[in-house]
């Protein structure tokens, strides 16, 4: 008897764990029915077809730094419209979220709401995405923000989450410690400015050689955007007719490293974005090359400095004073998503209303990419992006087009000219190896 | 006479008849038993280990980019330029190697010597077993992490106080540093674990064989050698199997301490799969170095396991 009782236990324990694995398809429905209390499964899902019923949009995005803001600007999406309830996921970490998004389309829960990088990222998801030409934000949206999204057939698929730019952050108060004058926008004056930081006992540079995306990906766009036209030299290193080998710009890259190593604090290869951040912030160093979302981070550690953009310099000619600005990422819908239209009209409001446009700037402390959005409440380095963007003195990004997983090799062959054990040489062959195995 | 036999002949066919019955009660009882007793964990077993790895073998042969819907046939492709054309999984196959046989010699020298330490009778032996097992408990990525601070911050500032030369190395920037930095907090992590296992062989060590050998006149160093040590052998062929495996198999740990740097010198070869799966959008191909590398880890424990079981002997 005991024996049969155990069977029979056991076997609805295996029936149990069979349709509690079947049954997570349901579990969409099952949150929006949270508030109604009596309903059974069955008949919420009867009620769908309910206009009143509540709609539930899954919200998967990567910007840890404004994780909080976004949750209150949802919760005042969800005042507004009480039949909507949006689930906001956040997965840090640029590389690890693509991963956990793939996981995501892999199992079925597909996100209505997510990021896309845009060009390679683009191609590699397109099938997936929503069409967003025809959305009524398309108008107001600058020309750079349309970019990374448009596909060749000229539709555009994203809206871009925000603009960013990067270069050598300087704190003007030990330039001024040093003597140095005029802020350095060219190669020479760079050296020059870096040489009286030392003489003066300040350690010009924070190298964050231990990061690939500092150097395989930001440092290493320079030279790429810095050609005469970025998208016919990537073209051309696609299609074979152009070489890293000899081309000019990636001969002057190697000044822009020995530079920084030179006059960079120790063991550049293991610091990390934290500590290269913490050594600028708090003095240590006079140059951190960075983008402007270190603000807030150098902000908390130092509220007083008093900083600014300089760009990073491959020559002494006057087009050496760029600043790399572009659309570090974009929103996207999943165009297979039940609530597309619910989707559409989250994005338009969190760029057109007043709630949304507050949040955006004061909030977030985002450049916006829209020209119907006024840039309030950014700090000094936000503003210094916005004067080089306004002066038309900016560059591409240009690695969202590179091969998939080149940056970290990349990077990887950086490190290796950094620590001294390979010539530069060297570095700029493996370029084009790394290039032509992954493209 | 006749109906005798008759009588006789249907009572044993009679006989014959239920014992084949209770024969094939008895048979689907202890059938249907062994299912509700293995029955939950081989699904489990199935559904989460088996089906995803034929997935991932037919994967293997595709040129999936790990989202698209049109997955594409490739034969033996991916394998062909993993023998042919893949410098990098090579390095990283030979970096796993050397350290998970550095790895499985410290941790397992430290975890054994913890255990002969602690079980003789010293007052603070439980504490202790318990201060040796907890680094076992913290998870890999964590312990990374913490492990990552400790090398970079903490020993840069022993090395500023001291000027002891061994802390002023750049420790995690160059390849040797990195490799003993991983091996180190490997040891660091398993040597409880295998502590562990070696106290509880110890412990059924017959007590009589000992007294004897010590009657007889034996070091303590030659009832090691000769008694222990032949006794606790299964034990040695566990802990050899779990770090062996555990080492081969290295991924959380080694990319929250180097993250594979520098310059990809200290990448595992799960790394570089995922790597290659993940971040170079090549699902297929990583398919393929994953089952390569399954077939490797796999031979290598089986002859582990083989060659230790054969030394094992009893009292």
């Amino acid at each position: 008897m005991k024996r049969g009782l155990f069977l029979f236990l056991s076997m609805l324990f295996v029936v149990a764990i069979i349709t509690g694995c079947s049954s997570s398809d349901s579990g969409g429905d099952d949150t929006s029915s949270e508030g109604e209390d009596t309903n059974t499964e069955e008949e919420t899902e009867e009620s769908t077809d309910n206009s009143e019923e509540q709609v539930t949009l899954d919200f998967f995005q990567f910007k840890v730094e404004i994780a909080d803001q976004l949750e209150e600007m949802i919760a005042e999406y969800e005042a507004e419209n009480p039949n909507i309830k949006i689930n906001l996921e956040t997965v840090g970490g640029g590389a690890d979220y693509g991963a956990a998004l793939k996981a995501k389309f892999a199992s079925g829960e597909e996100p209505d709401i997510f990021n896309n990088g845009g060009f390679k990222e683009l191609e590699l998801w397109k099938e997936h995405l929503a069409d967003l030409s025809d959305e009524p934000w398309v108008d107001n949206l600058l020309p750079i923000g349309k970019v990374p999204m448009t596909d060749t057939d000229g539709k555009l698929y994203g809206m871009p989450v925000n603009l960013e730019g990067y270069g050598f952050i300087y704190n003007k108060d030990l330039f001024e410690q040093a003597g140095i004058a005029e802020a350095p926008t060219t190669l020479t004056e760079l050296k020059e400015a870096a040489q009286k930081l030392e003489d003066n006992g300040i350690t010009p540079f924070a190298a964050g050689y231990g990061e690939w995306w500092v150097i395989g990906q930001h440092l290493l766009n320079i030279p790429f955007a810095q050609q005469e036209d970025p998208d016919t030299f990537i073209e051309g290193l696609y299609d074979g007719s152009e070489t890293f080998i000899g081309n000019e710009k990636f001969e002057q890259f190697k000044e822009v490293i020995d530079t920084e190593i030179e006059y960079g604090n120790d063991n550049p290869i293991t610091t990390d974005y934290n500590t290269q951040v913490t050594l600028f912030a708090s003095g240590e160093t006079a140059m951190l090359q960075q983008g402007n979302w270190t603000e807030n981070m150098i902000y908390e550690i130092n509220p007083d400095i008093n900083m600014a953009f300089l760009p990073i310099p491959l020559n002494d000619e006057s087009e050496a004073d760029r600043l790399p600005v572009g659309v570090p990422n974009n929103w996207v819908l999943n165009k297979d998503s039940e609530n597309l239209d619910e989707t559409k009209a989250f994005l338009n409001w969190m760029v057109s209303s007043e709630v949304g446009q507050r949040y955006i700037t004061e909030e977030f402390a985002f450049i916006p990419a829209f020209d119907n959005i006024e840039p309030t409440g950014l700090g000094a380095l936000g503003q210094s992006i916005l004067e080089y963007s306004k002066a038309e003195q900016t560059i591409p990004w240009t690695w969202f087009r590179w091969p998939d997983g080149a940056n970290q090799e990349f990077a990887a062959k950086i490190q290796e000219y950094a620590s001294g054990r390979i010539e530069y040489s060297e570095v700029v062959e493996s370029f084009q190896s790394i290039w032509d195995d992954m493209k | 006479m006749r109906t005798e036999v008759d009588v006789d002949g249907a009572y044993m066919e009679k006989r014959k008849k239920s014992d084949v019955k209770a024969k094939r009660m008895s048979r689907i009882k202890k059938i249907l038993t062994y299912a509700a007793f293995v029955g939950p964990a081989l699904l489990f077993f199935l559904t989460i280990q088996i089906v995803p790895f034929i997935m991932g073998v037919s994967y293997s042969f595709t040129s999936w980019n790990g989202v698209s819907s049109a997955v594409e046939w490739v034969g033996l492709d991916n394998y062909i330029k993993i023998f042919t054309d893949d410098s990098k999984f090579f390095n990283s196959f030979v970096f796993t190697t050397k350290f998970m046989l550095a790895a499985v010699f410290i941790s397992n020298i430290i975890g054994f010597g913890l255990a002969l330490l602690l079980n003789i009778a010293l007052k603070t032996k439980n504490i202790l077993r318990t201060v040796f097992f907890i680094p076992n408990v913290i998870g890999g990525l964590l312990l990374g992490f913490i492990w990552q601070f400790i090398f970079i911050k903490g020993f840069a500032s022993v090395g500023n106080l001291t000027g002891l030369s061994f802390f002023n190395q750049p420790w995690l920037g160059d390849e040797v540093t990195a490799f003993w930095g991983i091996v180190i907090v490997f040891a660091w992590q398993i040597s409880g674990y295998m502590m562990v296992i070696y106290i509880a062989a110890l412990q059924s060590v017959d007590k009589n064989l000992l007294d004897a050998a010590k009657i007889d006149g034996a070091s303590s160093v030659r009832m090691l050698g000769s008694i222990i040590i032949p006794l606790i052998l299964p034990a040695f062929t566990i802990c050899f199997f779990l770090t062996i495996s555990m080492a081969f198999k290295i991924f959380d740990l080694n990319i929250s301490l180097t993250g594979g740097g520098p310059f990809n010198s200290t990448e595992s070869v799960a790394i570089n799969i995922y790597q290659e799966a993940f971040q170079n959008n090549r699902y297929g191909l990583g398919s393929a170095k994953s089952i390569l590398f399954f077939i490797v880890v796999a031979i290598f424990t089986t002859v582990q396991v083989m060659t230790t079981k054969k030394k094992e002997v009893e009292a």
